[in-house]
């Protein structure tokens, strides 16, 4: 092997310059700056939240408990560890003096709060002065949300439960907000003393009290850890520290990451077949240099070498723009909007996400690439005598370096992302899809060779080139479907997803939840609901249950921290969950397997577990589980699985208990309502007068905040899924510049035969258009095939499709590619036929 | 090894047959095939369009395989080679010149004629093509581009090319085709007089039966066939 011969010819050759290859750099550049840009977005959170992790967490070291208070010996063990801030949260009933009620998140903070970051206040004011008493009212600041809903200012007085307080300034942010979890209602801050005074933190109410320490120097994270957990009683708290200040963030940022950097890999995929055309039309221009090397006497490695090391050089090109422009993008993103992002970020160039976007730039070059490379090869010196004659790809090393590319492709793409099960299933859709487009393509050439003897006139000029040997259905139609297919993913899911937070949710969920109901006044609050509604309650639109939170401390005897739990089920082993204790089987329990207990049922506590949380711990009816319930610690045996819909309007609890195994407890109770808004709005304003410590939470609220969330959304998702679509168009506009000139040649010669210019032009349009119309039908047909299982499965929604949105995306398809066409004809038409029939 | 000093045929094809696939069912464009090159011979190959002539070169020159019969080049049973070795084989030793010139677009004409040198990874490769050039008359016009070129001058690179390996054997299809008559005149001339300098067999395809007269030999090609 000639290396330096081979780098001689490959530079005397590259002397023609990159014109050839605009579109194979610009589909190369494309994936690379997209993936770049997403990974280096990521890393610019990531190191945001761990420059300020100890402001997000406020302290070092976090230790939670639920519905106790630290005592006085707890509380001196925790502050050995160095400075302590202590927060109290609960949620409560404010009510303004014109009787307008609204459940708030009210938090109670100790004077040294916060011991990292800064409260901001509107106007300024310093949170030690704001949260100062004034007469009998304590000082509180509130999110403007608040003032809102309850028509109240600044200086006004309400009442958070019964306990009056006065607005002194609006909260702007907090800096530990990101660590903390989802809330239901608008933020009031106050004194520590004015929550444990309020009797917001008595036996019984859900609440949560948080000591957030600043370690003394010389006390590592880990001996700190050490020392809480000797001191506190087991599975009684939670415990956090810097390096975990905001896991749920995280998780987002690696979601998020993963999201992006796959419409990226899209990209590559769909950019590949501009890739692959381009070299292939580049290969196809030098057949007789290649030839006539040949004939000179170079061997068929010497052939490959010069014009592997060529497309070597180009494809680094393309990468280095790709991660050049995905690099900076994000800088420039950053400096614009860094003033308006909710969460810290520090944008800057890291070189990890642009090293690995370099890869997958790289890996989709060479699997794109070696192919016709291969092919160039093979081709015969006979070609410089028979011009048809091209060369055959055969199994060998370029096939071989291909297949490794695309496997490695596949295989980076898994190993990066944050879950490989999900990546593979990705990777494995965008492959059938693109081999479905592929086929697709093929058959809609065939069938355009079939149609086309039943035509006439530039119909049938138009599917002659839609079945020829150049057909853009072959090339560019594939390309254009994975596009447009990833576009239909993102809209049929959207749209899915909000239908069902604002037409289907609403019909099956409560448009109310009430919850600390004291049970001893569980039928008087019945009657006191009925009144307000006006209508006698029926089980079909209300419902009463005894309710509790609680945890699940270990599985099968295994504690919760060393048991083996899928992440999709967690949430009921990490967290407090909500329970109830039934007697009898409801009407709608969904039991997936084993037997509700009798009614009467007296013996060893048995439980009804959601089936989705069962599956994560791997548990079965007869598993037992520890369970934390109210300060009574008790070993339960799994009678039922059932499928718990969280949304559905019925006894949606994680766990059920059986009632005697809590005989004795003062359950509250919790009950859920559908409602008018009339109805809800007239329940909230009297049940401030005859129920003012039960919490009434607006679910209507909820599912609207949730659907302005997706609206906002919406563009975001769908222009990050466009740049899969703006791949399809470049390899569009390679197809199209490959063409250029036989295009001109074919023009020249139908104005020869008498051809009129509109009858080219309609000629091309009916191509192109067809083309267009084709990748968008099947490109939407892949997308709902792919966003059903995503909606019905993942989501547990309702399949909803935006018609328009679909139909908005065929248009589209065939609107741009008609329009390529009809581009491609003026060109072909603004060529003079003598010179293009001259040059032939 | 084929030694030139020997007085064996560089060049013997034994009952050549080729037929290629087509839409309309195969062509038999070559129909047994005798043909023999002695050394330093000048053979000229007429007949009429479709004959098989330029598929005689491409069959000879190890460009085509045939479908049936031998081909003897430089002493070597071509079908025993594979592509590769059948391109090491005509490396330095077999030259072709084309009616359509066939230079490498993206290089001068010094670095067109010195390719195959350096292919053949010959030493002073830049100055043997200077020399080449200079004989061919184009030693200002070096360092331009084939597109830069007249039909004419890229014949006779095409010639220095061909001829500055010193090959055993050149081929020649319809070199003065697509020249005006003082061209063609001009490269005829450059062609027979190199020949002969050089001392390599040729073989010369073309239409011009003034051409071929020139020529040791004559070969009338037929329907495929040598003519009787």
């Amino acid at each position: 092997m000639n290396l330096p011969l081979s780098f001689r010819f490959a530079a005397r050759e590259l002397r023609s310059g990159v014109r050839g290859f605009r579109i194979f750099l610009a589909c190369l550049a494309l994936g690379v700056a997209a993936i770049a840009a997403a990974g280096s977005t990521a890393e610019a959170f990531r190191q945001g939240l761990a420059s300020q992790a100890s402001e997000i967490l406020g302290g070092d070291l976090a230790v939670t408990r639920q519905s106790k208070e630290f005592t006085p010996a707890e509380r001196a063990t925790l502050e050995r560890l160095g400075r302590v801030s202590y927060a109290a949260a609960s949620r409560a009933m404010a009510e303004a003096p014109n009787g307008n009620r609204r459940l708030v998140e009210l938090r109670g903070v100790s004077d040294d709060y916060p011991l990292e970051g800064q409260v901001t206040l509107a106007g300024g004011m310093r949170l030690a002065a704001a949260l100062q008493p004034q007469g009998d009212a304590a000082g509180v600041v509130v999110e403007q949300a608040l003032l809102d809903r309850l028509g109240l200012k600044l200086g006004d007085r309400f009442l958070v439960g019964n306990v009056p307080v006065v607005a002194r300034a609006v909260l702007l942010g907090e800096p530990d907000r990101l660590s903390r979890g989802f809330n239901l209602g608008p933020a009031v801050l106050t004194r520590l003393s004015t929550v444990q005074s309020g009797g917001f933190l008595g036996e019984g109410i859900p609440f949560g009290e948080t000591a957030r320490i600043a370690l003394k120097p010389g006390v590592s994270l880990r001996a700190a850890r050490h020392a809480v957990t000797a001191a506190l009683p087991a599975a009684t708290f939670h415990i956090r520290d810097r390096n975990d200040a905001a896991p749920g963030f995280k998780r987002l940022v690696d979601q998020l990451e993963y999201f992006l950097g796959f419409i990226g890999l899209a990209s590559l995929i769909a950019g590949g077949l501009g890739v692959s055309g381009a070299v292939g039309a580049y290969l196809d221009a030098r057949r007789p240099s290649i030839a006539t090397l040949k004939a000179l006497g170079a061997d068929g490695a010497l052939v490959r070498n010069v014009y592997l090391i060529q497309i070597s050089l180009l494809a680094g090109l393309g990468i280095l723009i790709g991660v050049v422009v995905g690099g900076l993008a994000p800088l420039g993103l950053g400096a614009l909007v860094k003033d308006q992002l909710p969460v810290p970020a520090l944008f800057a160039l890291y070189p990890w996400p642009l090293a690995k976007a370099a890869l997958f730039g790289l890996l989709a070059a060479a699997a794109f690439s070696l192919a016709p490379l291969g092919q160039a090869r093979a081709t015969p010196p006979a070609a410089l005598f028979r011009q048809d004659l091209a060369g055959r790809l055969r199994f060998g090393p370029e096939l071989i370096g291909a297949l490794l590319a695309a496997m490695g492709l596949a295989a980076l793409a898994i190993i990066t992302a944050p879950t490989p099960i999900s990546a593979e299933v990705m990777i494995a859709g965008v492959a059938v899809a693109f081999l479905a487009l592929f086929a697709i393509g093929l058959g809609a050439a065939k069938i355009a060779g079939a149609l086309r003897a039943l035509t006439a006139g530039p119909v049938r000029i138009g599917l002659a080139n839609l079945a020829g040997p150049h057909s853009a259905a072959r090339t560019a139609s594939p390309a254009i479907g994975l596009g447009i297919g990833l576009l239909a993913v993102v809209v049929l899911v959207q749209s899915s997803l909000i239908a069902e937070v604002t037409v289907t949710a609403p019909k099956a969920a409560p448009a109310m939840v009430f919850t600390e109901i004291p049970g001893d006044q569980a039928g008087a609050f019945d009657a006191a609901v009925a009144q307000a509604f006006g209508r006698p309650l029926a089980p079909k639109d209300y419902q009463r249950f005894a309710f509790a939170t609680g945890r699940i401390t270990a599985v099968k005897g295994v504690p919760i921290e060393q048991a083996h739990i899928a992440p999709q089920g967690r949430f009921a082993f990490d967290n407090d969950i909500s329970l109830s204790a039934i007697a009898t089987q409801p009407a709608d329990a969904s039991i997936t397997a084993g037997q509700w207990w009798p009614a009467t049922y007296a013996g060893p506590p048995l439980v009804a577990l959601d089936q989705d949380a069962a599956e994560a711990a791997r548990l079965k009816v007869g598993d037992t589980v520890s369970l934390s319930i109210l300060g009574r610690d008790m070993d339960a045996r799994i009678a039922v699985l059932r499928k718990v819909d969280i949304g559905a309007f019925g006894p949606s609890f994680t766990l059920v208990i059986d009632p005697a195994a809590l005989a004795g407890a003062d359950l509250r109770q919790l009950a859920i309502a559908k409602a008018t808004p009339a109805e809800e709005a007239r329940v909230t304003r009297t049940l401030g007068a005859s129920f003012p410590q039960v919490d009434v939470i607006s679910v209507r609220e909820q599912l609207q905040a949730a659907s302005q969330l997706f609206e906002r959304l919406t563009l975001a998702v769908r222009g990050a899924a466009a740049v899969a679509g703006l791949a399809g168009l470049l390899v569009l506009a390679g197809a199209i510049a490959a063409g250029a000139r036989a295009r001109a040649k074919e023009a020249a010669t139908l104005k020869v035969l008498g051809a009129a210019r509109w009858q080219i032009l309609a000629a091309y349009g009916i191509e192109y258009g067809a083309v267009g119309a084709v990748a968008g039908l099947a490109g939407v047909a892949l997308g709902a095939a792919a966003a059903w299982p995503v909606v019905v499965k993942v989501f547990e929604a309702t399949w909803s499709v935006d018609w328009a949105g679909v139909a908005a995306l065929i248009g589209a398809a065939a609107a741009i590619t008609g329009a390529g066409g009809l581009i491609a004809a003026l060109y072909a038409l603004s060529q003079r036929p003598a010179p293009v029939l001259r040059a032939e | 090894m084929y030694d030139a000093a020997q007085p064996c045929a560089p060049l013997a094809l034994d009952g050549v047959w080729l037929t290629l696939p087509s839409a309309a069912g195969p062509v038999e464009i070559l129909r047994g095939l005798d043909f023999t090159v002695a050394p330093g011979e000048r053979v000229a190959v007429v007949g009429p369009s479709g004959s098989g002539k330029s598929t005689l070169i491409a069959i000879a020159a190890g460009l085509e395989r045939p479908t049936k019969g031998q081909v003897r080049l430089l002493g070597q049973e071509l079908s025993r080679l594979n592509e590769d070795g059948r391109a090491r084989l005509r490396r330095g030793r077999v030259s072709l010149v084309f009616q359509s010139f066939h230079l490498l677009p993206n290089m001068t004409a010094e670095e067109n004629v010195a390719a195959p040198l350096e292919i053949a990874g010959a030493r002073g490769a830049g100055r043997t093509a200077r020399e080449w050039l200079d004989r061919v008359g184009l030693a200002a016009r070096r360092t331009h581009y084939p597109h830069q070129l007249s039909g004419g001058e890229q014949q006779r690179v095409a010639l220095a090319r061909a001829l500055a390996t010193r090959p055993v054997l050149l081929f020649a299809d319809e070199p003065t085709g697509n020249l005006d008559q003082a061209n063609a005149h001009h490269v005829a001339d450059l062609i027979f007089a190199l020949a002969a300098e050089s001392g390599a067999a040729l073989v010369l395809v073309t239409h011009d039966e003034a051409l071929a007269a020139r020529a040791d030999r004559v070969v009338r090609m037929a329907g495929g066939r040598v003519e009787a």
